[in-house]
């Protein structure tokens, strides 16, 4: 479950955030997951309520966007997206390839008051 | 009713561990202390081999080490024997240490006078290789009872590490464990990846692995 000290770090950010810009209540945290980025929105969104237990986040929601992992071929300089393609280029099946995107995992955004 | 608006963030949790693990880095140099992250799968000599590491290190370095578990301190206790500093870190139930478990690590090992330190990752091949703990060099090991198809099923780990160590060397007659062919496997995800067969338990191999230790500690103190 390792996807747990990586939420505490967003709560950690989050709250940051609020004493930084005077905020008081967060209705809303927008977070985007790359595909790759080896953290399962399903499992975020499962342990999220333990890790805002008892915090002044207690009552804010969670979205998430997931963001595709797209990669350049190395051969044809084709993109496409990885995993529909289990990483081969549909155009000329080569496996070589630069990652473009997909393993990020970025708060994108708070709403809040 | 309060008005909400909408604050633009953007920021990268990944990014905040990799800065966290830049500034330790930054600070390691500073204090001439050299940091090497040691992982593997649960039962592949870790434990073993690193007290064989320190004590062939120990005339040289004032050595600390690291040991990061989810519960227990099973190997804390067998490796505060060979007289080298030990603290134990418990993860509590999470499967990798981030950079900033590693830096709380170091302040509690109280260990200003340290040379070497070296941090036992939790027994994990997939969790600890996405998070950058701030060590100077990555290491890992492999048993070979394991197989020989770890590089395939576990490629990011051995991307990430400097250094593979193929443990277990003595009982390869007894597995269809083909070490060539391992190998391969791990340089091409990683063809600066050092690899050295070894057998903690009978010491062979030991030596190249220790002077390579010694030489990049050497190295980053200097």
């Amino acid at each position: 479950m390792h996807e747990l000290g990586v939420v505490m770090e967003v709560i950690k950010v989050v709250e940051q955030t609020m004493r930084e810009n005077n905020l008081t209540q967060v209705d809303t945290i927008v977070l985007q997951i790359g595909e790759l980025s080896s953290m399962i929105p399903h499992y975020v969104k499962d342990c999220y309520p333990a890790c805002v237990d008892g915090t002044s986040l207690e009552k804010t929601k969670l979205e998430i966007e997931v963001l595709s992992a797209n990669a350049m071929c190395k051969q044809c300089n084709k993109v496409y997206p990885v995993v529909i393609n289990k990483g081969v280029c549909p155009h000329c099946s080569s496996d070589a390839k630069e990652l473009l995107g997909g393993r990020e995992f970025f708060i994108k955004e708070i709403v809040a008051c | 009713m309060h008005e909400f608006k909408v604050l633009e963030i953007k920021k990268s949790i990944f990014a905040s561990n990799e800065e966290q693990a830049d500034q330790l880095r930054i600070k390691l140099k500073e204090n001439h202390q050299f940091l090497l992250n040691l992982m593997s799968s649960p039962g592949s000599g870790k434990t073993t081999t690193l007290k064989r590491t320190i004590a062939a290190l120990q005339d040289d370095f004032t050595i600390g080490v690291m040991e990061a578990d989810i519960d227990s301190d099973v190997d804390a206790q067998t490796i505060s024997k060979t007289g080298a500093k030990v603290i134990q870190l418990h993860t509590g139930g999470m499967c990798h240490l981030d950079a900033e478990m590693t830096a709380q690590g170091l302040e509690g090992l109280e260990g200003d006078d340290l040379d070497l330190i070296i941090l036992e990752n939790v027994g994990n091949l997939v969790c600890p290789a996405e998070f950058d703990t701030g060590s100077v060099k990555n290491a890992m090991i492999l048993s070979v009872p394991e197989g020989d198809d770890k590089p395939l099923k576990y490629p990011l780990m051995f991307t990430i590490c400097d250094v593979l160590l193929i443990n277990k060397i003595d009982v390869l007659p007894y597995f269809d464990f083909d070490l060539a062919l391992c190998m391969e496997r791990a340089k091409a995800l990683n063809p600066k990846i050092k690899v050295f067969p070894i057998s903690s338990k009978t010491g062979e191999g030991m030596d190249e692995w220790v002077a390579w230790l010694r030489n990049e500690t050497n190295t980053w103190n200097a």
